[in-house]
């Protein structure tokens, strides 16, 4: 049971990883795509960018989270 | 991370205290509290440096809060502002050396690497949108015009009124948790060096966390107050 567990948390972050990367991946394409056509709003993009990036990356955090307490502390 | 547990019983009933947390807890309230104690003595026209920074601050603040939410926002400051700069606080405590005063059991590192503090803040979110939300528009507020996607946008915001300090409350606490357990393991591969890069990007990371626990805010408040189109 013990290294179900351990198999379980490993796919669990695996997957979680998975989306937050699409996540950041997307966002990062949309700050570059931004920042090209129109490079004076450079400054005001990346704070959003970084907003947009801590939330998408919530979301492996959550994965992160339910593999903690896969393994059980 | 375990924490220094303490177990005391009121009408039979078990109750836990983690007192690691509750002593960090106080120790960035007091901070927090002398820095603003300080900071407003001796007020004048012509700001001095830390009468200037504290300026700063508070114009980012209702820079923030003014483009977020248009009309009659200055009254949400003090809880919003008060979040930003305790949860700020909290975070950065985690990169103090705090760790070398011994516990039995535990550390003392952020206190946001409990979720009970970071629920406990979730929920005063909860509680002070759903208020301001009655207090704007009454009992109107749970009320919608009758038709068929009223009772869908009903049940979502039913929904909405779990996930939204649920996913507040992990958020905060899983990105701090995560630096440390980061920190650590760079800490086991090699000792002295490794971490240093890890603990500089912990200290981005706390900034973001503490300015998307404050626009969140901002915008579930705004969402509660705005005028229904």
């Amino acid at each position: 049971m013990e290294n179900l567990a351990q198999l379980g948390a490993g796919i669990a972050i695996g997957f979680g990883a998975i989306g937050a990367g699409l996540g950041i991946g997307v966002a990062t394409k949309g700050l570059m795509d931004a920042v090209s056509r129109q490079p004076e709003v450079a400054g005001k993009a990346f704070g959003f960018f970084l907003l947009g990036a801590a939330l998408a990356e919530a979301c492996a955090l959550y994965a992160f989270v339910i593999a903690f307490q896969l393994l059980g502390k | 991370m375990e924490h220094w547990v303490y177990c005391f019983q009121i009408l039979g009933h078990k109750l836990y205290v983690n007192l690691d947390t509750v002593f960090t807890m106080w120790f960035a309230m007091i901070c927090l509290i002398i820095f603003a104690f300080i900071a407003t003595r001796k007020l004048s026209l012509i700001p001095g440096k830390l009468q200037a920074l504290c300026e700063k601050i508070m114009g980012l603040l209702w820079g923030t809060m003014d483009s977020m939410m248009p009309a009659d926002n200055r009254k949400h400051v003090p809880l919003v502002a008060s979040l930003f700069l305790f949860i700020l606080f909290a975070n950065l405590m985690g990169q103090l050396p705090l760790r070398i005063i011994h516990l039995k059991t535990g550390e003392l590192a952020s206190p946001t690497n409990d979720i009970n503090l970071t629920a406990a803040m979730a929920v005063i979110v909860l509680i002070y949108y759903v208020g301001a939300g009655i207090a704007k528009k009454g009992p109107k507020f749970f009320l919608h015009n009758f038709s068929f996607v009223s009772i869908v946008k009903a049940l979502v915001e039913l929904l909405e009124m779990v996930t939204r300090p649920l996913s507040l409350a992990i958020r905060l606490f899983a990105n701090i948790f995560a630096g440390e357990i980061l920190v650590s393991i760079a800490l086991a591969a090699s000792a002295y060096f490794a971490p240093i890069p890890v603990m500089l990007f912990e200290i981005l990371v706390a900034f973001i966390q503490a300015t998307v626990f404050m626009m969140l805010t901002i915008a579930y408040i705004g969402s509660a107050v705005e005028d229904e189109h």
